[in-house]
């Protein structure tokens, strides 16, 4: 409903500054794609192995996160583009894109996004769209979103048994807002941007997470939670 | 909101066939009865909260209702919501711990009642970790031991029931059945359930009187009991440790489950803590506790009187056990057993209406 209006809203503002007759068109397309990476090959989930930073090997199962509240600016004139009930849910066997659809032409050379849920939106959880429970991303006993999953298995190298790994980031502390740089993006021209998603540093930088000297690989809350928030909230997520 | 929508929508449309003439305006209209219940000045509260998102109608009530004893929305169509909250036993089930979910494993705490929730504001379920009744209802739904549910699964199935449809077109704007307006159709019928006419609220409103050892009680309740279980609502919404256990198991698997609200806040002041269950209906609501450890309001007395654990975090009112005398006891049950609504179970027996 929110979102009719809106588009409502601003496709008729659109339509209206389009009478006029201008050199650059009053609108662009602009679509967000994620690329997953672990160990610097592309991400699967069907039983393939990859090797941690701690030389641990991993076979991921399932990954899946919000991005959030999608900005781009020109940080030399001041425009700005806010993209509205802007939540995403991105997952490897999912959806990999991100449809701006037609945006206000300018030279962007800044993008802006969160991972997470911002608090309002994590305040509850009887919501549409991307934010719909049935994607097994809402926390039914303490109300909010996952924020990130990752699941999977490795060897334990203390013990050489397989283990699982689930790693549930949520809860607003862990709530991430990302800056990168555009290059580029030319008024009026349409563009595909290509983020890279590199899972390695989920698990260092600044925190290295040794997944076998771990007390608990189920990660929900938390100190390590919070440790992992840190790592993703830079060179996890970057343009490509 | 839902006017401050429409009118938002109508100056977007007009504003768009402004330009373009590809917009068409006639958004169907909903027609539907908002309301407020009647309140008893005896609950003590200042008016009915709800979320400006979820008003309450005639219409939604009685789809949340339909909502709320259909066994079909479960995984194996023998579990509604009413399995383990009874109106006849004040909506709880009876029992101590649960195991009459879809897959009849044990759950791991007491279903507690559900009635007057419209005021239970600083949150929902024991340790208080749901935020609204909106939320709240995806637990239950889809909890592999209550009724198991996928959600994509019950939309199939409201859809296809003509009747729901139907229905669901009523009290919502979408074209098409969401899991949210499942859970805001159930809310409203648990708003609507309001327990404000036992006998204790009929002599508040001198209607009727209590006998002296009723009167009694009263002032038994009023000097140990109620700095929680607070006059009114009897419960204070808030969260105590009421000293059942000196310490507290922790299962990494369970995530805390044991360890009350602290779970939630991580405030080690919340350890073992449990939201105040309220008083009211409280003969008609046994086994007690969040676990359901004690069978009847003797063995509670006898707990604040002798079983009292310390530790840190107990509610420090506690410290010394609640010591009453066997003539007191007396007085305290027979007024506890004032706060019996019987007009309350009657009006929600699912045949009485
Ligand atoms: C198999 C049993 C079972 C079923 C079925 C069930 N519940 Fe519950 N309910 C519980 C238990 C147990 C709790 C307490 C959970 C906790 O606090 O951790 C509870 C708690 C609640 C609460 C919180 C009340 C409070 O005071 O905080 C509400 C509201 C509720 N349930 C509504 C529902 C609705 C609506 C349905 C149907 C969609 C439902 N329940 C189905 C067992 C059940
Ligand atoms: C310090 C606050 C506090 C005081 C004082 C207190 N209670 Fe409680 N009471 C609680 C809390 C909290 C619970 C829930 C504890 C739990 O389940 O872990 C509770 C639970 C109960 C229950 C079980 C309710 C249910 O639905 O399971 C009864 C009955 C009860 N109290 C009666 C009394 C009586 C009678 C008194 C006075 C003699 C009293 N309480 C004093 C906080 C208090």
């Amino acid at each position: 409903m929110k979102n009719l209006v809106y588009t409502a809203l601003l496709s008729s503002i659109l339509m209206c500054s389009s009478c006029n007759d201008v050199e650059v068109p009053a609108t662009m397309a602009m679509d967000i794609s994620l690329e997953h990476k672990l160990d610097g090959q592309t991400l699967e989930l069907n039983g393939k192995s990859f090797t941690l930073p701690s030389g641990e090997d991993f076979t991921p199962k399932k990954f899946k996160y919000y991005i959030s509240n999608v900005v781009l600016t020109n940080t030399q004139t001041g425009e700005m583009y806010e993209e509205m009930d802007s939540y995403h849910l991105i997952s490897e066997d999912g959806n990999k894109s991100i449809d701006l659809g037609m945006i206000p032409s300018a030279n962007y050379n800044q993008l802006t996004f969160s991972i997470g849920v911002d608090e309002v939106a994590n305040g509850k959880t009887d919501q549409t769209g991307d934010l719909d429970p049935n994607s097994d991303m809402a926390w039914n006993w303490n109300t909010g979103y996952k924020f990130l999953v990752l699941e999977g298995e490795f060897t334990n190298k203390n013990t050489t048994e397989r283990q699982g790994l689930i790693l549930h980031i949520g809860t607003n502390p862990n709530f991430q807002t990302i800056t990168q740089p555009l290059t580029g993006v030319r008024a009026g021209k349409a563009i595909s941007l290509i983020l890279a998603a590199d899972l390695d540093e989920l698990f260092k930088d600044p925190n290295t997470l040794q997944l076998s000297d771990l007390e608990s690989t189920t990660i929900m809350f938390g100190e390590m939670a919070a440790k992992v928030a840190e790592n993703y909230s830079e060179g996890f997520i970057t343009v490509k | 909101m839902k006017t401050y929508q429409k009118f938002l929508l109508l100056t977007a449309i007009s504003l768009a066939t402004a330009c373009a003439q590809d917009v068409d305006p006639t958004e169907p209209i909903s027609a539907v009865n908002y309301f407020v219940p009647k309140l008893s000045p005896t609950l003590q509260v200042a008016g009915f909260p709800q979320p400006e998102r979820n008003m309450i109608s005639v219409e939604g009530v009685d789809l949340g209702k339909k909502l709320f004893f259909d066994p079909n929305l479960s995984a194996n169509g023998k579990v509604s919501c009413a399995s383990c909250h009874n109106p006849e036993l004040a909506f709880t089930d009876g029992v101590s711990l649960a195991e009459h979910g879809v897959s009849g494993e044990k759950l791991h705490r007491t279903a507690p009642a559900i009635f007057n929730l419209a005021w239970q504001t600083e949150g929902l379920f024991w340790d208080g970790g749901a935020h609204d009744l909106e939320s709240l209802n995806f637990g239950p739904l889809t909890h592999p031991d209550e009724m198991g549910a996928d959600l994509d699964e019950i939309i199939t199935y409201l859809e296809h029931d003509p009747a729901y449809k139907k229905q669901f077109n009523v009290v919502f704007p979408e074209e098409q059945i969401e899991s949210a307006q499942v859970s805001r159709a159930i809310s409203q019928y648990v708003r609507t359930l309001i327990s404000q006419d036992s006998k204790y609220d009929r002599w508040q409103r001198k209607e009727e009187s209590l006998t002296d050892l009723e009167i009694k009680g009263y002032q038994l309740y009023q000097k140990n009991c109620s700095s929680c279980h607070q006059e009114g609502l009897f419960t204070d919404r808030s969260f105590h440790n009421n000293g059942l256990d000196k310490t507290y198991l922790n299962p990494l698997e369970l995530e805390g489950l044991y360890q009350g609200r602290f779970r939630i806040t991580s405030n080690p002041q919340d350890m073992g803590a449990y939201k105040t269950p309220t008083l009211r209906n409280i003969a008609l609501t046994a086994p007690y506790m969040h676990d359901g450890r004690f069978q009847t309001l003797e063995e509670v007395l006898d707990h604040y009187q002798n079983g009292i654990q310390l530790n840190e975090s107990l509610a420090s009112q506690l410290t010394n056990g609640i010591a009453i005398n066997q003539q007191e006891r007396e007085a305290l049950l027979a007024f506890l057993a004032t706060l019996t609504d019987s007009l309350f179970i009657h009006n929600h027996h699912p045949k009485s209406n």
